[in-house]
């Protein structure tokens, strides 16, 4: 049994709910079938563990057509984390060798090459270039995302914190977080990351580390932990690094309102809601206008926990969605503090709306000011 | 596993003219898929889920996208004589989209578009398939509500509103879903698609839209509605009042209503009910039943219709409580429908019979049926809710709990039985909102009397395979 005695009762209890999240499930949404859901999953396991009904090859597929955004647990009363519980079960999945086959170029790309991209780990971060600054020593942990496929908001990190007067390094030989492997189940690849990672963080001298990336953020700060691996040094994801300087952050007249897109690690799992908020009003002086959904209540941009990668095609209808709830509010931009989403979000906003992650923004802002006052 | 009816090669050979028909994607044959799309919300199905029993399953699931997908799909289904059970959420009290004899489930999800909001007439015309929450929320964005609160509201859709014949919590003032439809689509057994004209009143025969609602999938599928909307009121107000006992609540409500006045809102909470759902947040005297009330409207109107009330209430000895009950009763008019460790504890199961009377008869059939259902040991708890001019709803709520899966289901059924037998008896109608479905399918012809006959002879014309539902309302039951 892998689940201890409350969670198998929150698992009973969600199997037989009458859907009273199932509303605001992204994959429902994408299916539009009762599978992918949150109680479809809670049933699956629900019969598995009263020994009902196995876990057949499409059981297996349904518990791989979840985000893990944990939209469903702000919804739910008795707060079960479906999220959790499919996770635990992946694990399992994992070890038993049960797992879909269409993670495995995932698996192997990061056990090879140390990301998800199937791209050389020698030109990760070597192209990113940190000015010499006399200021307090970061280092910035970029991720995989920003090093190969949103290389625009490592670069304006990196301005955004110079300007700020810190010094920026950058790890030599940073390997992925692991938040893919640990999302679909894969924690000994996950470990073998994770473990390369804090070896080389602890080896760096400076004062914390900065992520742009919040999959990054949550797997440094509580997965890493979890398993016993301890970072000798604060992790802050760049949102509140931002928030923490608020006043000298540069201010611009933005043409047009600008909506924020709420990411599910930074949010949900990370409990980071405001911190942005406070950074793009400042830098935009108030043209933030929310979306309907919103902080813990934010629907997922589709990107997360294996789905693009299993699913695309499912994952960009939800991707499109979320465009479309940030088009209902007027907006202009549409800026997140993740580089996934941006990249998901802006490939279905297409012209319709400028996507921008929070450091592009802040980039913006000082590129603008500066242009104002020169 | 129960028995499904298909043979393998009839099953192939439909599963395959049905993806010819909405495409390889939109049909499944899994077992998973099908286990996972039986789950409804009728307590008992919920109650079996939990002891890890199985539902009845469908052959084949089938999700199409248009109108002209769903008649394609009958008229495969009636040419093979294959059950065909309707699904919208699946978020049914009754057990009306169990697919009991197996076949096609036809599951409406996939059409969920609003189709037009005619401001000037203030109407919408949406798919069926859409989730009620979903379509209340778009025409807010316009400035309306539909004025259809279901408990069930973020998982039931348009097309299961219609088929049950359902009721939102405000129905005394908006009327249910029957008062809030103007026109449908409906596509019949062997294919065809009817309209019946979106039109506030007429007077050209017999009004055929009211025979599709409340039919349950049994008479044709609803694949479209045109719906009325209202403007979002400028303001709901609320108020509550203590009671020493029910029956001068319910002279206060009956009173209400003859002064010319129509809450939105009208709740009123026997003694158990009032115990279990407000003292732990007021402090109400023991034995004490509340009244919860709400207006809808401009100012001065609220203003009017709260003073009058509110003297009447008095008149009747009842003790005010401010808005705080009812306005509690609204910020958490959803948590009720969660499951909570003590109602799924072991073989606990519980239910609601939602019965309706006049005035006249609502006390007695109140008194009645508690008689006959605690006579099963059975804790009873009942509120008085959807109340309008000439009577009311009572939601008669039962809750038992036995030491094994065939007592409790055995005792589940003793309590309807007995229930609904005390119901009738005393001049009631055994629902109001919640549909007849499995759970009171038994008890149909006794409800309609005479003209069950009626119901049973449309059924035979329009649906002679006996395809569409089979064994719901009473209709197409199979030895």
């Amino acid at each position: 049994m892998i689940y201890d005695e409350d969670i198998t009762q929150q698992i009973r209890m969600c199997a037989a709910c009458p859907k009273m999240c199932r509303h605001v499930c992204p994959t429902f949404l994408a299916w539009r079938s009762e599978s992918p859901t949150p109680h479809g999953r809670a049933l699956l396991l629900h019969q598995e563990i009263t020994g009902t009904r196995p876990l057949d090859d499409r059981a297996i597929e349904v518990l791989y057509q979840c985000l893990e955004c944990s939209h469903c647990l702000t919804w739910c009363l008795p707060e079960i984390d479906v999220a959790d519980i499919v996770e635990t079960r992946r694990r399992q999945l994992v070890e038993e060798g049960r797992f879909p086959s269409g993670l495995n170029p995932m698996v192997d790309s990061i056990r090879t090459h140390h990301n998800p991209y199937k791209e050389p780990h020698e030109k990760r971060t070597s192209w990113l270039k940190t000015p010499k600054n006399d200021g307090r020593s970061l280092v910035y942990f970029t991720g995989c995302t920003a090093a190969y496929r949103e290389n625009g908001i490592a670069e304006d990190a990196v301005s955004v914190l110079s300007s700020l007067g810190y010094q920026v390094d950058i790890p030599k030989d940073e390997w992925c977080c692991g938040s893919p492997l640990l999302r679909t189940g894969f924690v000994e690849d996950a470990l073998g990351q994770a473990r390369h990672n804090v070896e080389i963080l602890n080896g760096m001298d400076a004062e914390e580390i900065v992520v742009t990336c919040p999959g990054c953020y949550r797997v440094l700060t509580q997965d890493y932990p979890k398993h016993g691996l301890e970072i000798n040094k604060p992790v802050r994801h760049i949102a509140e690094l931002l928030q923490s300087h608020l006043k000298s952050l540069p201010e611009f007249e933005i043409e047009g309102p600008l909506t924020f897109h709420d990411g599910c690690h930074l949010g949900r799992h990370s409990g980071v809601y405001e911190q942005p908020r406070e950074v793009i009003e400042r830098v935009s002086k108030g043209a933030l206008v929310e979306m309907e959904r919103n902080r813990d209540n934010a629907m997922c941009c589709g990107n997360g926990a294996g789905l693009r990668t299993l699913f695309p095609e499912h994952a960009k209808k939800i991707g499109a969605e979320r465009v479309r709830q940030a088009e209902r509010t007027g907006a202009k931009y549409l800026v997140t503090s993740c580089p996934f989403c941006k990249n998901m979000l802006e490939s279905q906003a297409k012209d319709r709306l400028i996507v921008l992650d929070l450091p592009e923004l802040v980039e913006m802002a000082k590129k603008r000011s500066h242009v104002k006052t020169d | 596993m129960n028995e499904r009816l298909l043979d393998s090669k009839t099953k192939t050979k439909i599963a395959k003219q049905l993806k010819g028909i909405v495409g390889v994607e939109h049909i499944t044959t899994q077992e998973t898929d099908i286990v996972l799309n039986a789950h409804d919300a009728w307590p008992l199905s919920e109650a079996k889920i939990r002891a890890g029993e199985m539902l009845p399953l469908a052959d084949i699931v089938v999700f199409p996208g248009s109108t002209e997908e769903v008649s394609e799909v009958l008229k495969v289904a009636n040419k093979n004589k294959v059950p065909v059970t309707p699904v919208g959420g699946g978020a049914g009290t009754c057990g009306g989209t169990l697919p009991i004899y197996g076949g096609i489930q036809l599951d409406l999800k996939r059409m969920d578009k609003v189709i037009n909001i005619d401001h000037k007439s203030m109407l919408v015309s949406v798919e069926a398939g859409m989730v009620g929450i979903d379509l209340e929320e778009e025409v807010n964005r316009h400035g309306y509500t539909l004025g259809h609160t279901p408990t069930s509201m973020r998982a039931s859709n348009v097309g299961g509103f219609l088929a049950t014949r359902s009721g939102g919590s405000m129905s005394s003032l908006y009327g249910k879903i029957e008062d809030l439809t103007l026109g449908l689509e409906v596509v019949l057994a062997d294919g065809s698609i009817v309209r019946t004209k979106a039109v506030p009143r007429h007077s050209v025969g017999p009004d055929l839209r009211e025979l599709f609602i409340g039919s349950e999938g049994t008479l044709g599928v609803i694949t479209e509605a045109t719906l009325r909307l209202f403007p979002i009121p400028e303001e709901r107000r609320f108020r509550s009042m203590a009671f020493a006992d029910v029956h001068s609540g319910l002279e206060a409500i009956r009173l209400i209503f003859r002064a010319g006045i129509t809450p939105s809102v009208v709740r009123f909470y026997d003694p158990e009910d009032t115990a279990m759902s407000m003292s732990q947040h007021f402090d109400v005297e023991e034995g004490d039943s509340m009244l919860l009330l709400a207006f809808d409207g401009a100012p001065e109107k609220v203003d009017h219709e709260e003073r009058v009330s509110v003297e009447i209430c008095k008149e009747n000895g009842g003790k005010d409580f401010g808005d705080g009950p009812s306005k509690r009763w609204w910020e958490h008019r959803y948590d009720m429908y969660y499951p909570t460790k003590f109602t799924t504890a072991g073989f606990s199961i519980g239910d609601t019979i939602d019965i309706v009377a006049t005035y006249d008869k609502l006390e007695n059939v109140y008194h009645a049926m508690k008689t006959a259902m605690e006579a099963h040991e059975a804790f009873v708890m009942s509120h008085f809710s959807h109340m309008y001019q000439n009577g009311g709803s009572i939601y008669m709520i039962f809750f038992t709990s036995q030491p094994d899966a065939e007592t409790a289901w055995a005792t589940y059924k003793k309590i309807w039985d007995d229930g609904v037998a005390a119901c009738l008896r005393e001049g009631g109608t055994m629902s109001h909102q919640h549909g007849v479905g499995l759970s009171r399918s038994t008890y149909t012809e006794d409800e309609l009397g005479s003209s069950f006959q009626v119901l049973k002879k449309i059924k035979d014309v329009l649906d002679p395979n006996e395809i569409m539902n089979p064994g719901k309302l009473g209709l197409g039951v199979q030895e």
